[in-house]
């Protein structure tokens, strides 16, 4: 179980030799760079903001202004899907390296997670700017709370590098694992209140559907520290910390059976 | 991180790597040491992943309890030991398995019985520059690929100069690596790894990508390496330089050890199997060609048949051989049958390389033999004590025609056979020779004495044929 953090931590220098990598890969050849890392969530906040703002007006109880809610939970979210759909394929994606050199395996996913991490960090100024100026606006949105957004961010990483762990080793053995992932993380979008609030679903099944996807204890802390500007209660910790064991433990459970098939299958 | 990725991080029961404390120990002793290991690989049928997968996961393994049918054998019983300061050789055609037995010592892959030591740090020449990212400089990827081969941000800094000296790239290494021609993109691959300071070096093939003056580099460093006691173990097929290189090789065959000794023992061994492997093919292919003649149609046998060529052979030794050492007495024989009694025949036979080059071509007439009667069954043998052709394939064309130049029957290529010899030679032709020089002429290592005897053209090179 705890295989795969020892030797992430022990490689922590490669891995971070490996995530600036691919952050410098990622925008690498183009002409605004890193300025993009901060546009890209510009222009999202920007279309959110007129879509919601004057085209569909969605009515939910005490999210307003509509657009900080939703991006509030939604830069989060696209840190943890890319994270996976990029994790769950990593093995793939650098079979070469798997099969041609000995390598510590369990840093592919992580660096997956780690890159897409600085991504979700280089968006928040943009994050904070806007609940800023809405506080300034006059809405009552952010506070003090959000300093503890990084603490959600730290229990979300293990769930996240567990997940991608296990994915990634399924994934050599199962291509369908690719397809899979992305279908079931478009159903999870819908099934995470980043949309909406969570008591605006009308029905009590589908509202204990929604409460129990592993993904909404951690976007209702996003939103209560950042949006809302309170500190979540202890019951809602309880759950990161609960879902964030059990994805680790089941996702480095799965890698360590199949780590020794890895580099055959890949 | 600093000593070493592969000694960390394959620390699994069967494939120990033993670190600095036993270096000791193990001075002037075994350096990597095999023993009796086998690798299988499981078969991967259209629509098995399931159960791959459910393998996998309950056994913690591909192979176990698979049966013979549904794995493949890539190693079986392989055992041997490499000394420290030792290079050694590792020769095979393609699929026997050198691969894979270079990637168990290197550690990235698992025996699935048997045992790996391997003592010191290892650098793997496999695939060179992993982890290169195409986007990005080359400077940049240096670091990475030095990282990911176990070096310190500070130790690459260090060498950094070194590297880029090494690999020439200089002016290049700015540039992102996509833009790279394939050769600059392995000589950086090397100069990262050469400079991780290696105890074991493990070399695939790489030599074979670079320009020549960028191998010999490699393989001055290479030396340089071995003459401070580093080890090598180097997989090539450039036998030359194996036999040349290394200290000893082993041969291996469809996963089998057939041979381990000295470089030029195996060497010889390994090339009087694959000469008699090419000789059977040319056997086979002959008797294929004969069979499919029988009822005339061939666009390279042409002739009005009133005399007709059943059968053609090489022979050699007494027997019928299509691989032959240079030098050694051969004989072709052609079976002839006339259709009627002939009173106008000549008998022909011509040995030209697969380039259309003829090397020698020669008729009863030009031999001023007069032809009386030919009528029924004949054997024809031409017989040549010492056919000193250089090394090479070549092909026979046989024919029985008219003084006048009337084919009764033309059968080019007939049939195709091998000539091997110690040594190589520019041409179709390799006489009976030697050197000798005087003044001040010196010679690091004496040519002849290498190769046995006072003449090259006299080593017949093949005494353990049929090993």
């Amino acid at each position: 179980m705890f295989e795969p953090a020892r030797q992430i931590f022990r490689f922590r220098g490669l891995l971070a030799t490996l995530t600036s990598r691919d952050v410098k890969a990622r925008y690498r050849g183009s002409l605004l760079g890193f300025v993009w890392s901060l546009i890209n969530p510009l222009l999202l906040l920007g279309v959110y903001a007129f879509v919601f703002g004057f085209v569909f007006r969605p009515r939910f109880e005490g999210v307003e202004p509509y657009a900080l809610y939703l991006i509030c939970g939604l830069f989060p979210w696209l840190w943890a899907s890319t994270s996976l759909l990029e994790g769950s394929m990593s093995f793939l994606t650098n079979a070469g390296l798997l099969r041609k050199a000995v390598f510590p395996v369990e840093l592919l996913p992580t660096v997956s997670v780690a890159s897409n991490l600085v991504h979700l960090v280089l968006a928040l100024p943009i994050l904070a700017g806007a609940l800023l100026v809405g506080h300034l606006l006059g809405d009552p949105v952010g506070g003090w709370a959000a300093l503890l957004m990084p603490l959600v961010m730290a229990l979300q990483l293990p769930m996240l590098v567990g997940a991608a762990l296990g994915l990634a080793a399924l994934n050599v053995h199962f291509k369908d694992v690719r397809d899979l992932v992305a279908n079931l993380l478009t159903l999870l979008f819908f099934m995470t209140p980043i949309l909406y609030p969570l008591d605006a679903i009308p029905h009590p099944g589908l509202w204990w559907v929604v409460r129990l996807n592993p993904f909404t204890p951690f976007t209702l802390a996003y939103q209560q520290t950042l949006f809302f500007g309170v500190v979540p209660d202890a019951e809602l910790w309880l759950q990161m910390v609960l879902v964030a064991a059990l994805s680790w433990l089941a996702g480095s459970w799965l890698f360590g059976r199949l780590r020794e098939t890895l580099v055959e299958a890949a | 991180m600093t000593d070493g990725v592969s000694r960390d991080s394959a620390s699994k029961d069967c494939v120990s790597r033993d670190g600095a404390a036993q270096d000791g120990a193990a001075k002037g002793g075994a350096t990597i040491r095999v023993e009796a290991v086998s690798k299988l690989y499981r078969r991967m049928a259209p629509g098995a992943h399931l159960k791959t997968l459910k393998s996998a996961l309950l056994e913690g393994s591909l192979t176990r309890g698979l049966s013979a049918a549904e794995s493949i054998a890539a190693l079986d019983g392989i055992d041997f030991t490499v000394h420290r300061g030792e290079a050694f050789g590792l020769i095979g055609g393609n699929g026997c398995g050198k691969s894979t037995l270079l990637k168990l010592v290197a550690g990235i892959l698992k025996p699935t019985a048997g045992r790996v030591t391997v003592n010191g740090r290892v650098a793997a020449l496999i695939e060179l520059g992993a982890g290169f990212h195409p986007e990005i400089s080359g400077r940049e990827n240096v670091f990475i690929n030095g990282a990911v081969l176990g070096l310190t941000r500070r130790q690459v800094e260090a060498r950094f100069d070194s590297i880029v000296a090494f690999s020439g790239l200089a002016d290049f290494i700015d540039e992102p690596v996509k833009n790279y021609s394939s050769g600059m993109y392995v000589r950086l691959g090397f100069a990262v790894a050469v400079h991780t300071d290696p105890d074991v070096l493990l070399v695939d093939e790489v030599l074979a990508v670079g320009d020549a003056a960028f191998a010999h580099k490699c393989l001055r460093r290479i030396e340089e390496m071995l003459a401070v006691g580093r080890t090598l173990l180097f997989v090539s097929h450039d036998l030359d330089l194996v036999e040349k290189l290394c200290d000893r090789a082993v041969w291996l065959d469809g996963g089998r050890q057939r041979m381990v000794g000295p470089p030029r023992r195996v060497v010889d061994a390994y090339r009087a199997a694959v000469a008699e492997a090419e000789g059977e093919a040319h056997r086979l292919d002959k008797d294929a060609r004969q069979t499919a003649d029988g009822d005339g149609r061939n666009e390279r046998r042409w002739g009005s048949r009133q005399a007709q060529i059943r059968a053609v052979r090489v022979l050699a030794g007494g027997a019928e051989r299509y691989h032959l050492a240079s030098g050694d007495g051969a004989v072709f024989e052609l079976d002839v049958a006339a259709a009627e009694p002939l009173d106008d025949f000549v008998f022909g036979v011509m040995i030209s390389t697969p380039r259309g080059e003829t090397v020698w071509g020669t008729n009863t007439d030009l031999e001023d033999y007069s032809p009386g009667r030919l009528a029924g069954e004949a054997t024809v043998r031409l017989s040549c004590p010492e056919l000193r052709l250089a090394p090479g394939e070549y092909l026979l064309d046989v024919a029985v025609h008219s003084r006048e130049g009337v084919a009764y029957d033309y059968w080019s290529h007939a049939l195709a056979f091998t000539v091997t010899a110690r040594r190589r030679a520019a041409g179709v032709y390799l006489p009976r020779h030697g050197w000798e020089f005087a003044g001040g002429v010196e010679w690091k290592r004496d040519g002849a004495a290498d190769a046995s005897g006072k003449a090259t053209a006299d080593d017949r090179g093949q005494e353990e044929r049929g090993e």
